[in-house]
């Protein structure tokens, strides 16, 4: 398994590339750079990748035409563009040249972490569960019914997505961009603190006043579900 | 020079086309008529002399040389056979009879056949005679001729005539062809100008329009209208600029003065580990206001057309209302919707939800605690509307139009969070969707409107 949390990084800009290979490295990654096109293709073409990140914008050949080449050789490895350009149309170019997730600059190096760890996960085993738990919450994904320390919680369909997708990533920082794209299906970031106040009252249903938090902020960036011990 | 631009013009190398192509069919047109006409005169004239032939003939053959001669001399002197002229000769073309002097040198001398000849006499304008002739039992020959001078000076008459009237037309036309190209080519050049002078500096000029409303007006209005939108899109570069100064720099200003003390300090573990946490909650507001700011120029220069599927309005708007539901809770508001419908329009979800959010956020900010906000989403004739209502202190007419200027806080509102983008984030979006926006009283409180126009089939088929 040790090979598959090695990582391909294709960015032109040396300190930026430092700096996230730096921070995906304390993470566990092990992160193999690369500052232009053509050397991202080469590398994409020897070596076997958990994740690939690759900047759109690159001297000689682009990110997207990395992409699309190494899609058209049959690798597929979860790629996530990192781009300068705005996301109103890019990300649908992107993501239809190959790419699974899209990041526009600037971005939390948190983020970005929280990205690359969704689709590391993805490329490895998918295990299908009926019975999500975290600490002594129970969500039963058949019949939709959430219970803490066996008490029922009565949720909205979309609060109920809401409260899986946190579980199914319990114990990482979730942020609120994901949420939204894996939640909402949006791809914006909104000018205003909603999804604070939603998830407030996902975690005032969740979490009451008798039982353990298991939703927390993270300030800056967005939720955490953490089960104590 | 407009001349010389004029005879260059492709609009009059056309009309010259024209000019020729019509020219030609009415040459060949007049030509037809003259030459029908010339043998309809000559198939007459024909006819007369073929029965007068016959008559004369069947005299011979009864009352034999002697009678024939008789009545051609009887012919000859009565007025009443008027132009006709009759000719008996022998075997060799001497005349025997008749009101010719001798056989005309035009014709052939042969024993039958149809020609024409002239008759010059002095003092007089020569005549001009049609003849037929037969060869009669024992030798002899008779010509019968009658008179077509007057036909063929109506025929030259024609000719003239015609001559004449194609000359004028053509002239007409290559006169009226030139008229016309110069008129279009001195519009053209007064565009070109136009666009030269905008081109080199003054963005504030417009291409004249000469109030015809004809195609060039149109033309003029729709190169105006577009150095509007330029106009205005500059203009907008400039105030978002200012803005940009003036919103960004604060809190730019504030970090920086933070780093600067902090860099100063003897270091601390817990004052720095705040003052890091601090700075980047700072930073990212300002990334976040950035990308607001960019996230509008993108939605206005978006490529509109292939990013709009069909979807379903109400359906959006009830995503909203159930995302700030726990929102207007907060408040003690109440957040209802109507419309359970499905409105189809052609649009893109993300920029609606967030037009739509905006609204809503609004108005629940806005609202009165504890009030009432409604969305409803109509399917109408001439499209869809989606509104957005609330029962607060609304917004002062004289305010209308500039809440949906970026950055734009009114005064009462400068205390509450929000960093005034919003509204022009509708406004962007709703430009995108083809839509208006409307704000009128909710007595009390405010209604936002979202006028969409339908979506037409064509459009839909335009999808990828």
């Amino acid at each position: 398994m040790q090979s598959l949390r090695r990582i391909l990084l294709v960015e032109d800009d040396p300190e930026l590339s430092a700096e996230i290979a730096d921070f995906l490295a304390t993470e566990g990654y092990q992160i193999d750079q690369a500052l232009t096109g053509d050397e991202g293709l080469r590398l994409g073409r020897t070596n076997p990748y958990a994740v690939m990140l690759i900047d759109r914008m690159l001297p000689g050949l682009d990110g997207l035409s990395v992409i699309r080449r190494l899609r058209g050789e049959g690798n597929d490895a979860p790629a996530l563009i990192i781009s300068a350009l705005g996301e109103v149309d890019e990300r649908v170019r992107g993501l239809r040249a190959g790419g699974d997730d899209y990041l526009t600059k600037p971005f939390a190096l948190s983020e970005l972490s929280a990205r690359v760890e969704a689709l590391a996960r993805r490329s490895s085993t998918i295990v299908k569960e009926t019975i999500l738990r975290a600490g002594d919450l129970e969500l039963d994904l058949v019949s939709r019914a959430a219970t803490r320390a066996g008490k029922a919680i009565k949720l909205l369909p979309r609060e109920f997505k809401l409260l899986e997708y946190l579980v199914r990533n319990q114990g990482k920082v979730v942020p609120r961009s994901m949420l939204l794209q894996n939640v909402w299906d949006l791809h914006f970031d909104p000018t205003t603190n909603i999804i604070d106040v939603y998830v407030g009252r996902l975690r005032r249903k969740v979490d009451g006043e008798d039982a353990y938090p298991l939703i927390h902020t993270v300030r800056g960036i967005g939720f955490c579900l953490r089960a104590p011990g | 020079m407009l001349l010389v631009k004029t005879l260059h013009s492709s609009t009059f190398k056309l009309a010259l086309l024209c000019i020729a192509i019509f020219g030609l069919i009415l040459f060949a047109f007049l030509v037809y008529i003259l030459d029908t006409s010339t043998n309809f005169g000559a198939a007459q004239s024909d006819a007369v002399l073929n029965g007068d032939l016959q008559i004369l003939r069947e005299t011979y053959e009864e009352l034999g040389q002697e009678g024939l001669t008789g009545k051609i001399n009887r012919n000859a002197n009565d007025p009443r056979v008027g132009q006709g002229l009759f000719l008996l000769t022998d075997a060799n073309y001497r005349p025997v009879a008749g009101s010719l002097a001798e056989w005309p040198l035009s014709l052939p001398r042969e024993p039958q056949g149809t020609g024409e000849f002239e008759l010059v006499s002095d003092g007089a304008e020569s005549r001009i005679f049609r003849a037929q002739w037969t060869a009669l039992a024992g030798g002899v020959h008779l010509l019968a001729a009658t008179e077509i001078t007057d036909l063929r000076q109506f025929q030259r008459r024609m000719a003239y005539a015609f001559s004449f009237a194609a000359l004028f037309i053509v002239i007409v036309g290559a006169a009226s062809g030139v008229i016309v190209t110069r008129r279009t080519v001195g519009r053209i050049e007064g565009i070109n100008a136009a666009s030269r002078a905008i081109m080199e500096s003054d963005l504030q000029k417009r291409i004249p329009v000469h109030g015809d409303s004809d195609e060039w007006d149109q033309l003029a209005a729709n190169l105006n209208s577009m150095l509007d939108r330029i106009e205005f899109l500059m203009q907008e570069v400039k105030q978002v600029g200012d803005s940009i100064a003036h919103d960004l720099r604060t809190p730019l200003t504030r970090m920086r003065a933070r780093l600067e003390r902090a860099s100063l300090r003897p270091r601390n573990a817990k004052d720095d580990q705040a003052l890091l946490a601090s700075t980047i909650v700072d930073l990212d507001d300002v990334l976040r206001m950035f990308r607001a700011l960019t996230r509008i120029s993108q939605i206005e220069a978006s490529t509109q057309a292939n990013m709009l599927r069909t979807l379903d309005l109400s359906l959006v708007a009830r995503e909203v209302a159930e995302l700030f539901d726990a929102a207007a809770e907060e408040r003690g508001s109440r957040l209802e919707i109507d419309g359970n419908e499905p409105i189809e329009i052609l649009g893109d979800r993300d920029l609606l939800f967030d037009a739509i959010s905006n609204l809503v956020d609004n108005a629940i900010k806005h609202g009165r605690t504890s009030g009432l906000v409604r969305i409803s989403a109509d399917a109408c004739e001439n499209g869809a509307v989606l509104m957005v209502s609330d029962d607060g202190p609304g917004v002062p007419a004289n305010e209308c139009d500039l809440i949906f200027k970026r950055f734009y806080r009114s005064e009462k509102s400068r205390c509450t969070p929000g960093n005034g983008l919003g509204l022009s984030i509708v406004a962007a979006v709703a430009r995108v969707h083809g839509a208006n926006v409307k704000l009128s009283s909710n007595e009390p409180g405010l209604t936002v409107e979202l006028q969409f126009p339908p979506s037409t089939p064509s459009q839909k088929s335009a999808q990828f």
